[in-house]
């Protein structure tokens, strides 16, 4: 027995024989191999048990198949074609990554396009609103300038339910224009939201002004922190009450309207009676005391009379003159609350104190989450233990079973 | 399945063996009305026609790469119907995905990686089924093997090597991809593909020796090391 020295080892002529070695390796242990007679046999070993392996034959192709596939590769012929000419796919061909990529895209360019339109909408909507009931206010200011002064010059008394409703011409008698209309006091109570608190005010004083009214009462308030917030208790004459209502709604944001209108004609209408005959009977009075003579204690039961007569006279006219100041100007519950912009009340951090504002956050939120995975695993460890204890074995056999269906399906 | 394809990069410069029956090559054409459209033309470029619209390319590439992929299905899986739908199957991709074909590959890498994952896939659901729906993998019975198929007495000594072995014993052979090739395909490294190749040739010999023959065991290549040999 002889021991023989080779300088390549078998995978090395086996890489020859299947011609993976570089070139020169390749000459060298094709050089070898012409000399060593071992060598040489081992390579022809190696092309022995290739040629063995050429005698494993197929069967042909089925016709079937060939048919099928020719079949459908001319369906598709133009395929690159339609892609190339524009970069997309037509939508014939979209597969469902495809549609719901398509869909996926057309949501999202929705949804942005729908996040910029709204707020321009909106703004554009609001801004329509407040120009229209500016115009409306205006128009209606100029009807009533015409109209309205021309019947306060003779008559102080117009009321109406209607500020559009026409006013009682010259020459007509307040008594016959209180009774051809009805008196109705009216109440608005309106909330407002503003974005500007001081150009508000300074437009509420401008509107009381405009319209020849006044505050009967005025509370403003101005929390530290918090939005600002008037309340006023206006009395606007009647005739303006629309025109004024709508310069107050054009101030801001209406949050809560209500209109309210509470008829006092016949009420007036006694008043009045009442006084007519009370004045009657002081003045009757009047003339006893005058015309008859008698004792002194009539006399003075007379004038006691008349002293008490006087004075119903007088509550009466001052109940007369309330009612008609209610008819005459409308009371308005105003509330503008100013919209709270927050306030930096201190200046922005620094750079380092945010750091470490941060890192303070962030040291307490891992802390936070470790103390929540040891609560968690504290309250579920013993029931996913047992769960694990139940379905570990069942899922090691499935696992065993699956790799060895996955071995046998690597067998011939 | 054409969006789980791989993008291929190869660098092997081997150059197709000899030629094995299969072996795809533009000779072996069957003569037919297409059968010159792009003969003497690279498979390259062939599949670089069909993806710019030829229909003939792609029945070039058809005709030449028909039977090995036949061949590649019909050695790994039992039935040859199977093999027959998962050779149309890789053919539908390569419908599918011409488009997306870049040459950055030789093409038959590049075929051989569209049945290997779709092989692959299949293998996985009859796993799958086996485990969980109690369908067996039908063993290969070499009875129903089909009468026109020859080799049984190889086929035998393949099925005895280990899988991985096998399979890249069977690559090598039959679809003649280079070491770096496979190694590429099956995810290994070259070195192992050399090696693996190795012991599987080694064991095939020795499966495929008569069982009385004179033994030549002790001029087995794997019973002997580099610089030594008895």
């Amino acid at each position: 027995m002889s021991t023989t020295t080779h300088p390549f080892a078998p995978e090395e002529v086996m890489a020859f024989v299947d011609g993976e070695l570089s070139a020169d390796r390749a000459q060298s242990v094709s050089a070898h191999i012409d000399q060593c007679t071992e060598c040489s046999e081992v390579a022809a070993e190696f092309r022995s048990t290739s040629h063995s392996l050429s005698n494993w034959r197929i069967a042909a192709v089925p016709t079937q198949l060939e048919e099928r596939v020719t079949a459908a590769s001319q369906k598709t012929p133009l395929r690159s074609v339609a892609v190339g000419s524009n970069g997309f796919l037509p939508i014939g061909r979209w597969v469902w990554k495809h549609w719901v990529l398509a869909l996926g895209a057309s949501a999202v360019a929705l949804t942005v396009l729908f996040a910029i339109a709204t707020p321009n909408l909106l703004r554009s909507r609001m801004a329509a609103n407040e120009a229209s009931a500016i115009g409306r206010a205006r128009a209606i200011d100029t009807a009533r300038s015409m109209s309205v002064d021309n019947a306060r010059t003779d008559s102080s008394k117009v009321r109406g339910l209607d500020a559009l409703t026409p006013a009682p011409s010259a020459g007509v008698r307040p008594a016959e224009a209180m009774l051809s209309q009805p008196m109705i006091a009216r109440t608005v109570s309106l909330s407002i939201v503003v974005k500007d608190f001081d150009a508000s005010r300074a437009s509420l004083d401008a509107i009381l002004a405009r319209h020849n009214g006044y505050a009967a009462g005025l509370n403003v308030a101005t929390p530290q922190g918090a939005a600002r917030m008037l309340q006023a208790s206006l009395r606007i004459p009647a005739p303006q009450l629309v025109a004024a209502v709508a310069e107050l709604k054009a101030l801001g944001r209406v949050e809560n309207e209500t209109q309210g209108g509470e008829e006092v004609t016949q009420q007036h209408a006694d008043l009045v009676a009442r006084l007519k005959n009370s004045r009657e009977t002081e003045q009757r009075l009047q003339d006893v005391l005058r015309t008859r003579t008698g004792k002194v204690k009539d006399v003075l039961e007379v004038e006691q009379e008349i002293a008490r007569v006087r004075g119903e006279i007088e509550q009466m006219e001052s109940e007369q003159q309330t009612l008609e100041h209610r008819v005459d100007f409308a009371a308005i519950d105003l509330k503008l609350a100013e919209e709270y912009k927050a306030q930096l009340t201190t200046p922005a951090p620094s750079v380092a104190m945010q750091l470490r504002n941060a890192s303070v956050d962030g040291f307490r939120s891992a802390f936070q989450s470790l103390l929540a995975l040891v609560l968690f695993l504290a309250e579920s460890a013993p029931t996913l233990l047992l769960w694990l204890m139940i379905l570990a074995f069942p899922a090691w056999l499935l696992w065993r079973r699956y790799r060895r269906s996955l071995a046998m399906g690597l067998s011939l | 399945m054409q969006d789980a394809l791989p993008a291929l990069v190869l660098n092997s410069e081997a150059l197709p063996r000899h030629a094995m029956d299969e072996t795809p090559t533009s000779q072996s054409n069957p003569a037919g009305p297409r059968a010159s459209v792009g003969a003497d033309v690279s498979d390259e470029l062939l599949m670089l026609a069909f993806s710019k619209g030829s229909s003939d390319a792609f029945t070039e590439l058809f005709a030449r790469y028909k039977q090995p992929i036949f061949g590649f299905f019909r050695r790994r899986v039992p039935e040859p119907t199977q093999a027959e739908e998962l050779t149309q199957e890789t053919f539908f991709a390569l419908l599918r995905a011409a488009t997306r074909y870049e040459p950055r590959a030789l093409f038959r890498t590049y075929l051989y990686a569209i049945g290997f994952k779709i092989l692959r896939a299949q293998r996985r659901k009859a796993a799958f089924r086996a485990t969980f729906f109690g369908q067996r993998n039908s063993v290969p019975d070499p009875a129903r093997q089909d009468a026109t198929e020859s080799g049984l007495w190889v086929r035998r000594a393949v099925e005895k090597l280990e899988p991985m072995d096998r399979e890249i014993l069977l690559l090598r052979e039959f679809e003649q991809l280079s070491y770096a090739e496979i190694a590429d395909l099956l995810q290994l490294p070259l070195n192992t593909v050399r090696s693996r190749l190795f012991r599987a040739r080694t064991a095939l010999r020795t499966l495929l020796e008569p069982p009385f023959a004179p033994s030549t065991k002790d001029a087995a290549p794997n019973t002997v090391q580099k610089g030594e040999r008895a």
